[in-house]
C-alpha cells in the first residue's frame, strides 16, 4: 500500500514535468509588404471621401472622381534597393491633378513588415499616406490614402488605387 | 383613517421626491459631438454630503449598442477622469463630449444615462437616463456641395437636386450651365468662368466637379478663401421662346485644414 502512494506520487511528478509548452512553426512564412510595394504604379481610381459624413451617417459619403481630370496618367515609381529597403520615388503625373506636394525623394515606411504609414520626403517637404489593404498587393494592387485634418479630426479623405505596370 | 392615509402618501411623494437627485444640462439641448456641462445637486440622495463624486456613464440605454463611458474605471475605484468638480456645497459639475466619453461615432450614439457615486462606489445616487442626443440630420436641399468641407486645392462638386426646386422656373430650367467665381483669402475675386455646362447625373440632378486651378489661373501667390456658384439654364416662354434664368448666388468658404 505504501508503495502504491510512492507510485501514484511518482507518476504524479512525472506527468507535471512532462507539461512544457511546446513550440509550433509559423502557420505562414513572413511577407516583406514592403517589397510588394516596390515597382512601377498606374493610378486607375481616386475616391474622395468625406469623412465628416460617414461619421455622421449622412448620405453623401464618398464620390469617385477618377473620370473628372485625367488622373489615371499618373504613375508612381517606388524604389528599393538590393535589399528590399525603400530609396527613392518618382511620381509623373502627366495631366494629372497632383496627389502630393512632391515629385521625387526619397520614401519610408513606419514598419516594413506591417507599414501603414508611406513618408515622401525631399529636403525638408514630407507628406505622409496612408498604406491601404495589404491584399491587392499579391494581384497588383497598391492602395493609399491621405488624409486631411482639422485640430486633428480627419475631415476628408482621398483613396487612390494604383494598378502595377 | 383617511388623514392616515393622505399623510402616509403626503410623506412617501416627499421621499420619493426628495430623493431624486437634480440634473441640469448646459446648453439644454445638445449633439453627440457637443461639449456638455452636467450639473448634478445630490440633495437627497444616498451622496449628500459627500465632497468627491464621480460618474459612471453609459450610452444607448434601452436601445442596444451601449457602451460604458471611457472614464470610468473599475466599479470599486472609479477613475480619476470620472471626478465632477465640486461647485458649491452638494453642487457637482461633469464636461463632456459624448463622443469621446463613450468612443463612439455621432451615428451611433442615441442616448445617454448616468449614476453618480463614491470612489468605492460604496454610495451611489439612482441612474439619471435617459437623457437623448439631437440627431445630426442631414437637410437635403436644392443645392449642394460635396464634400462638406475642403480647401482651395481639393476638389468640389457642386450639386443642383431640381427635384427640390422652390422656384418654378428652377423647376423647369434646362440646358444647365454654372457660374463660379473664385475670391482671395480677402474677398476680392481673383477669377471666375462663367457657362459651364453641367453633367446632368440624372433627370432631376445636375453637377459640375472642378479644382479651382483647372478652372482658372490663380495669381502666384494667392490663396483663395472662398468661392460661390451659380446654376443658370433656360425656360420657355409663354410663345415657346428660350428665356435665361438663373439660380441664387451660392457662397462657399474653403476650410484651413492644419
Amino acid at each position: 500500500m505504501k508503495n502504491l502512494k510512492y507510485l501514484i506520487l511518482a507518476i504524479c511528478m512525472i506527468s507535471l514535468w512532462g507539461c512544457k509548452p511546446e513550440k509550433f512553426a509559423p502557420i505562414t512564412t513572413d511577407i516583406n509588404v514592403v517589397k510588394q510595394m516596390q515597382g512601377t504604379w498606374a493610378l486607375s481610381k481616386v475616391t474622395q471621401i468625406d469623412q465628416d459624413a460617414s461619421t455622421k451617417g449622412f448620405p453623401y459619403k464618398q464620390v469617385d472622381i477618377t473620370s473628372v481630370y485625367p488622373y489615371t496618367e499618373l504613375v508612381f515609381a517606388l524604389v528599393g534597393d538590393g535589399q528590399g529597403n525603400p530609396t527613392t520615388f518618382t511620381i509623373t503625373p502627366g495631366n494629372s491633378p497632383k496627389i502630393v506636394d512632391l515629385t521625387s525623394g526619397t520614401w519610408s515606411v513606419n514598419d516594413p513588415m506591417a507599414p501603414t504609414t508611406i513618408e515622401l520626403k525631399n529636403g525638408t517637404v514630407v507628406n505622409t499616406l496612408s498604406v491601404g489593404s495589404y491584399l491587392g498587393l499579391k494581384s497588383g494592387v497598391l492602395t493609399i490614402k491621405k488624409d486631411k485634418k482639422l485640430n486633428g479630426k480627419v475631415l476628408l479623405s482621398y483613396q487612390y488605387e494604383f494598378t502595377k505596370k | 383613517m383617511k388623514k392616515l392615509l393622505l399623510s402616509i402618501i403626503c410623506s412617501l411623494t416627499a421621499v420619493f421626491a426628495f430623493g431624486q437627485g437634480k440634473v441640469t444640462f448646459s446648453p439644454a439641448s445638445f449633439t453627440a459631438e457637443d461639449e456638455v456641462t452636467i450639473t448634478l445637486d445630490i440633495t437627497g440622495t444616498p451622496l449628500v454630503g459627500q465632497t468627491a463624486i464621480y460618474v459612471w456613464a453609459f450610452s444607448n440605454d434601452g436601445v442596444g449598442g451601449g457602451k460604458d463611458a471611457t472614464t470610468n474605471g473599475q466599479w470599486g475605484a472609479s477613475s480619476e477622469s470620472a471626478k465632477m468638480t465640486l461647485v458649491s456645497a452638494n453642487i457637482f459639475q461633469f464636461k463632456f463630449v459624448a463622443t469621446t466619453l463613450f468612443g463612439q461615432s455621432p451615428a451611433e450614439l442615441i442616448n445617454f444615462g448616468f449614476l453618480a457615486k463614491t470612489k468605492d462606489g460604496s454610495k451611489q445616487s439612482q441612474d439619471f437616463k435617459p437623457f437623448k442626443f439631437d440627431p445630426l440630420v442631414f437637410t437635403p436641399s436644392q443645392f449642394r456641395v460635396f464634400p462638406a468641407k475642403f480647401d482651395y486645392t481639393d476638389m468640389a462638386t457642386v450639386y443642383f437636386h431640381q427635384d427640390l426646386a422652390t422656384d418654378i422656373n428652377l423647376q423647369r430650367m434646362y440646358n444647365v450651365k454654372v457660374n463660379l467665381t473664385f475670391y482671395n483669402e480677402g474677398g476680392i475675386a481673383v477669377g471666375s468662368k462663367t457657362a459651364i455646362v453641367a453633367k446632368k447625373e440624372s433627370t432631376v440632378l445636375y453637377s459640375y466637379a472642378f479644382i479651382p486651378e483647372r478652372v482658372i489661373t490663380i495669381p502666384a501667390g494667392t490663396k483663395l478663401g472662398k468661392f460661390t456658384y451659380q446654376f443658370t439654364g433656360s425656360v420657355k416662354d409663354a410663345n415657346g421662346q428660350d428665356v435665361t434664368t438663373s439660380g441664387p448666388v451660392n457662397e462657399v468658404v474653403y476650410t484651413v485644414f492644419n
